[in-house]
């Protein structure tokens, strides 16, 4: 009876009231999320075509900056630095993660314990653990050094050597970053079911073995997100390098965060850094859909 | 030997799996290799504090280690230099400000999500999860012009606004009330519930687990923050502590000094891990929440 004396409007704003509702809880998020992450991102793309000036007079100059990047051998030297990096610490950290995951999955009195140590550095700041590491690796009073001197090893220049110096950055971020992959790996461990590896070892294999042909298959697709993950953290590494080499010694650790870094707030090219940008975004982008393919909608 | 091994076996495993039947041999390799690794990844603590506590003048490795000469200065020094009070005022308004503001938000909209119907929710939904391919390295030039365009270079709300709208906080809540029976939320509707008190109510109180994960991660997260900060709060009365400390550090000062800086640093961190150590460990696993 009423519908028929209510005016259309009336009636769309009453039908669309739980529409309303939903908006009305998702609209602050929507907002800020829109305001400062999606307008940002698509404006990083438009700056890389850009020659941006902050105060005013920015002009289109197309693919310019990607030309340039092309022709820029500090460009390639940052590129080479980064996936050197990434090439260095993403086995690492893997291998490391698998030992330790493999180590700390038995229910033995204490393991809490062992578990909340390993797991300690990854709460640590970059910052924080790089004024603790510059010290350790510190070439003539440093603690590794010092601890290497006891049993006659001569110093190493372990951040002062542009060999050494992509190594012992990567050692200290697994150090501070293996917690969190073995406690992913953990969790997949415990998915295998008990039967299958007492299956394998009633059949006489050793543990190697059950470890090869039973466990790691199985723990396939856990083990592709943590290098994964590891991937994309070390195509991303910056507050080490900021706080202990400066991109230093000579470049050697230059990497592609840091050089986006120098460009644009040191150097104010914003449009030549968001290029920087475009290429760390595609490289992400590449290695998160290879998981994607390979292993279907993993989880976040 | 092999009696006792078996009824251990036996029993449940208070933590994880039943543990296999081991020899007494195994069992000893086996704690030496879970203590040599955890003596290599304490050791940068144990080293940082015992620097901390030592006297300037103590530099030797033995001395480090051995030496009884034991000191505060080096944290009195740290407490009684107003920048680096400052810094960790500034850490603690980012960290807890945005804690706050996150979980707010995350949980209305995950409420929103998982159990409202409206136009375009789930496009909406997965651009929040698309864009969490983008890494905010990349979105940081823009978004600093974009804040210095708003005059939000060296205020607290430049700081913090930007990092609120937390796509995984959002994805986290909607997973977490989407198991939320529908009967609840209807009751309530029932006894004349408003929109609002539903959710104040009934869910709010359902979701504190899920909120005190987030809440944990956020705070590590902005705590530990460092390339926003250095960008959008370059006046040394609006850095962060990361900052601050990145800073002291390039204007090469003593190593003890230096030593309890971070060491102070670490504390707020520290205290959440000791108390939720069990709880942040095991959300890992069940959330893949990720800082």
């Amino acid at each position: 009876m009423i519908s028929r004396t209510e005016p259309a409007w009336k009636r769309v704003w009453r039908q669309s009231a739980p529409h309303r509702a939903g908006y009305a809880f998702i609209l602050p998020v929507l907002i800020l999320f829109l305001l400062f992450r999606v307008w940002p991102t698509i404006d990083g793309l438009l700056l890389s075509f850009q020659d941006y000036r902050i105060r005013g007079g920015t002009t289109w100059i197309g693919f310019a900056n990607f030309r340039d990047l092309w022709d820029d051998k500090i460009f390639w030297g940052s590129l080479q630095v980064t996936l050197t990096y990434a090439l260095i610490s993403v086995p690492l950290a893997t291998v490391v993660a698998v030992a330790m995951a493999l180590l700390i999955d038995r229910a033995i009195a204490g393991i809490a314990w062992y578990r909340a140590i390993y797991f300690l550095p990854y709460i640590t700041s970059f910052v924080m653990i790089s004024v603790i590491w510059s010290w350790i690796y510190r070439t003539n009073d440093g603690l590794l050094n010092g601890l290497l001197g006891t049993v006659g090893i001569a110093p190493i220049p372990w951040l002062t050597d542009e060999r050494y110096v992509l190594p012992s950055l990567a050692i200290m971020a697994v150090w501070k970053g293996v917690g969190y992959s073995m406690m992913i790996l953990l969790a997949g461990l415990r998915a295998i079911p008990a039967t299958l590896a007492e299956a394998s070892a009633v059949d006489g294999a050793t543990g190697a073995q059950t470890f090869w042909r039973i466990t790691l298959p199985l723990l396939k697709p856990v083990l592709f997100f943590v290098i994964v993950i590891e991937t994309i953290g070390s195509f991303q590494v910056f507050d080490a390098i900021y706080v202990m080499t400066g991109g230093g010694p000579v470049r050697a650790s230059y990497s592609l965060v840091y050089m986006l870094y120098d460009e644009s707030f040191k150097f104010q090219n914003y449009g030549y850094a968001a290029a920087i940008g475009v290429v760390l975004f595609a490289m992400t982008f590449t290695v998160t859909m290879i998981q994607r393919l390979m292993f279907g909608r993993g989880e976040a | 030997m092999s009696a006792i091994a078996v009824s251990e076996a036996g029993q449940p495993a208070q933590d994880g799996r039943p543990s296999a039947p081991v020899s007494r041999t195994k069992r000893i390799l086996l704690y030496t290799a879970l203590t040599l690794l955890a003596v290599a990844m304490a050791m940068p603590f144990v080293a940082m504090l015992l620097m901390a506590f030592r006297p300037d003048d103590v530099t030797a490795l033995r001395d480090i280690f051995f030496s009884t000469s034991f000191t505060l200065d080096n944290f009195r020094a740290n407490l009684r230099n107003d920048s680096m009070l400052r810094w960790f005022l500034n850490s603690t308004i980012y960290a807890v400000v945005s804690v706050v503001l996150v979980l707010v938000l995350s949980s209305l909209a995950g409420y929103a999500f998982a159990k409202k119907r409206f136009f375009a929710r789930d496009k909406i939904f997965w651009l929040f999860i698309a864009m969490l391919v983008v890494p905010a390295q990349v979105t940081i030039i823009p978004l600093f012009i974009l804040i210095v365009k708003m005059d939000g270079a060296n205020t607290y709300w430049g700081l913090i606004l930007p990092t609120v709208a937390n796509a995984q906080g959002v994805f986290l809540m909607r997973q977490y009330i989407i198991g939320i029976p529908d009967d609840l939320i209807e009751a309530a509707k029932l006894d004349g519930a408003s929109e609002f008190r539903v959710f104040w109510q009934i869910i709010l109180p359902l979701t504190v687990p899920v909120q005190a994960t987030l809440g944990i991660f956020v705070f590590l997260w902005h705590w530990n923050d460092f390339l926003w900060p250095l960008i959008v709060a370059q006046q040394s009365a609006m850095q962060t502590l990361t900052v601050g400390l990145a800073t002291m550090q390039s204007l090469v000062p003593s190593t003890n000094s230096m030593m309890a800086a971070a060491a102070i640093s670490f504390l707020p961190s520290l205290v959440i891990f000791i108390i939720c150590q069990r709880f942040i460990v095991q959300s890992i696993a069940s959330s893949g929440i990720k800082g």
